[in-house]
């Protein structure tokens, strides 16, 4: 895979958000609609391209906690406040900003988390759990040994004691667990068959209209494997 | 050849479990070595085949002449038990290997669990050794015990002879001795237990994969450390547990610690968490005590194997209500109200007042004679939400009843024969399995009739093909294993 390669080739140990979620896309996981700018006017296009309203982060291969920098825009509306936000990024002293991320803001409330980790007897693991910052915090998480069967996939969103959240809550619609299914299975596929990509998180995995959407990914690599 | 992944030849597994000849190598006739131990507690247990003790010095133990090589003896041996000195295994097994053995245990240590380089070398050279039709069992470990042949431990003399369903393979000899004789009074029969150690060449997988394949074996039980290959062990065990119960003592789990690693999915897939769901997507039965495994291998040898849901628990005299429907809940089980008219038909027969028909039935007090607890018992049955019933019996309180009546022991007075036939009736009678809680409460030196009579009652009861459990809460958690493992089953079967 050309990301994976031209990654390795710079030297890096993970793939920047927009890589992760290119490289997931190419394994048929559903990825936020995104697009790098490289100007206030690509910024603005980009953006209605998407459809407002849009998020907005900076993005460089050593930006890693974009959040805690103040390089994230939740809720940019319109022309003005895209073109604005551009400039607010890429104009910073403290840090140098030369591409922006232009992504759909995927309003879901429901936030999942889909991963893959390697075991150093079992091989490569799937996790799946309650997302967001309750990650860490709950630990509500399932694993399983890959590959998976759909029967495996299905007993892991049975397993969370959050397994809640996956029904209609609150008049929104039931996760498509086919869909999610899909993608930890996929997930496990991934680490069965391509050894340099180590690790994966996604999180969150929205539910938008209650179809699985990655919003956020990160894939680290073995430059040691290829 | 990766010997522990290998195709396993069951037929050379099977002569090593049923030998006809065996030969004992490095019985020294002096002191308390292994060799004369095993020889005394083969003689012991009365293995049926021939037994020839070997050292190189000759001489005699318990009438039994000393053999100074295998070429003194006259015929082909099936199996060899080697417990010479570490350096002089390599040699031994070559021997054994010649004359025809299918292959060894090896009870000697000083190999790899050294840590030293000569350990590893010499265990190496063990693992080049084993071949298809020679299998080793061990070093560092207690070897087998199969009750059918009467091959046994060191300390198993007084194992049991019977033959069951359980098969136990074990990484620690220790474990293996103490299961085997809990079993013996617990109400475990064995198919074969074998103790592997350091497993040069038989080990988790292998042995998997030949009770898998073992007719005589329907429960696997196992203690492991660690596994050689995590996927071929993943593997074994998802195939083994499709098949039969295979019920997994962990030893060491640990979490990740240490672990270099970027993504929160790698730093939550600590060891201990893999491991946990890995036995949870094998199915395999999950324990994490030698008393826990015993326990849930005696639910699956004398329960049907079915799924458990609604539960009666009759007794009287303990604080049986609330805390039976909160540990039943724990355990998914449930503890139905029973239908009006059968409460109504139990509580015409109960003494009064201070008695409850609802479920848990509490039958007033722990001297209730046994054909009133047989009718509670056959009532209940009746109910179609009641998959099984647990008997709680505080017989301990008999000893009371005897002292104040001036009886010496309670033994007397205790209608615990009375009650076994009862049970055992009402049980065959309604094809509901019943379950006793036998608690002890008293286990001071002086109420040895105590002990006495509740080990009997034991007896009487597994006798009948009613197992029997210290305490409410193991009896309620060995259901839910054996619940759990055939529920599992039949919804996976079902779902693909």
């Amino acid at each position: 895979m050309k990301i994976i390669k031209d990654a390795i080739k710079r030297g890096a140990t993970a793939l920047s958000e927009h890589e992760s979620k290119l490289l997931l896309a190419e394994f048929g996981i559903p990825v936020t609609g995104e697009k790098i700018v490289k100007s206030e006017d690509e910024a603005a296009s980009a953006a209605a391209a998407i459809g407002y309203p849009v998020v907005m982060k900076g993005s460089g291969e050593k930006l890693s906690h974009k959040t805690e920098m103040n390089l994230v825009a939740l809720d940019v509306r319109n022309d003005t406040e895209a073109r604005e936000t551009f400039r607010r990024f890429t104009s910073r002293k403290d840090v140098e900003v030369k591409e922006v991320l232009v992504q759909q803001m995927v309003k879901g409330d429901r936030e999942l988390v889909a991963g893959l980790t390697r075991d150093p007897q079992f091989g490569p693991c799937v996790m799946f759990g309650l997302g967001g910052i309750f990650t860490e915090i709950l630990e509500d998480i399932a694993f399983r040994v890959a590959p998976l069967t759909k029967l495996d996939a299905m007993e892991m969103m049975e397993d969370i004691r959050a397994k809640k959240i996956l029904g209609p809550v609150r008049g929104k619609a039931p996760v498509d667990r086919e869909a999610l299914a899909n993608i930890l299975i996929t997930l496990g596929k991934i680490g069965l068959e391509h050894d340099v990509i180590k690790e994966i998180d996604i999180n969150p995995l929205k539910v938008l209209d209650g179809k699985p959407v990655a919003v956020d990914a990160l894939v680290v690599l073995d430059a040691g494997k290829k | 050849m990766p010997a522990d992944t290998a195709v396993i030849d069951t037929a050379v597994l099977e002569k090593m479990f049923h030998p006809k000849t065996i030969a004992i190598v490095g019985v020294s006739p002096n002191g308390f070595g292994f060799g004369i131990g095993i020889l005394g507690a083969m003689l012991g247990i009365g293995f049926s085949g021939r037994i020839y003790p070997v050292n190189p010095k000759g001489g005699e133990v318990s009438g039994m002449k000393l053999l100074t090589s295998l070429d003194e003896i006259h015929e082909p041996i099936d199996f060899a038990i080697v417990a010479v000195p570490a350096e002089s295994v390599p040699e031994a097994l070559e021997m054994c290997r010649k004359k025809g053995a299918a292959g060894a245990e090896i009870v000697s240590a000083g190999f790899s669990e050294t840590g030293t380089a000569e350990g590893a070398a010499l265990e190496k050279k063990i693992k080049d050794i084993a071949r298809r039709d020679f299998r080793i069992v061990g070093p560092n470990c207690f070897g087998i015990y199969c009750p059918e042949s009467g091959l046994t431990f060191l300390p198993g003399v007084e194992l049991s002879r019977e033959s069951g369903p359980v098969g136990f393979l074990s990484q620690s000899g220790g474990m293996s001795v103490d299961f085997a004789q809990m079993g013996r009074w617990m109400g475990i029969r064995f198919s074969k237990v074998v103790s592997f150690g350091n497993g040069a060449d038989l080990r988790e997988v292998s042995l998997l994969r030949y009770f898998k394949g073992d007719a005589r074996t329907t429960i696997i039980t196992m203690y492991i450390e660690g596994v050689r290959d995590g996927r071929e062990f993943f593997n074994a065990l998802q195939e083994a547990a499709e098949s039969k119960p295979v019920i997994v003592y962990k030893g060491g789990l640990s979490d990740a610690g240490g672990r270099a690693v970027l993504s929160h999915t790698a730093s939550m897939g600590g060891s201990a968490v893999i491991w946990r769901s890995l036995l949870q997507q094998s199915n395999a039965v999950q324990v994490g005590s030698l008393p826990e495994m015993a326990q849930a291998a005696l639910a699956f040898s004398m329960l049907p194997g079915r799924v458990y849901r609604g539960v009666s628990v009759i007794g009287g005299g303990g604080a049986l209500g609330v805390n039976a429907c909160d540990a039943a809940e724990k355990f998914g089980l449930v503890i139905p109200p029973l239908a009006d008219d059968l409460q109504q038909k139990i509580m015409a027969i109960l003494p009064k007042p201070g008695s409850s028909a609802v479920n848990p039935i509490d039958v007033n007090n722990p001297l209730v004679p046994p054909h009133i607890l047989k009718e509670s018992l056959r009532f209940a049955a009746m109910d179609p939400a009641i998959d099984v019933q647990i008997l709680f019996q505080l017989l301990y309180h008999f000893r009371s009843l005897a002292l104040g009546i001036g009886v010496k022991s309670m033994k007397d007075i205790t209608p615990h024969r009375d009650l076994a036939d009862a049970v055992g009736e009402v049980m065959r009678e309604t094809g509901k399995p019943v379950i006793l809680v036998l608690p002890s409460r008293i286990r001071d030196i002086k109420s040895m009739d105590v002990e006495e009579v509740l080990r009997e009652t034991r007896e009487l009861f597994l006798e009948r093909g009613i197992p029997v459990f210290d305490e409410l809460s193991d009896a309620l958690r060995a259901l839910r294993h054996v619940s759990h493992y055939n529920a599992t089953r039949q919804r996976r079967l079902r779902e693909t």
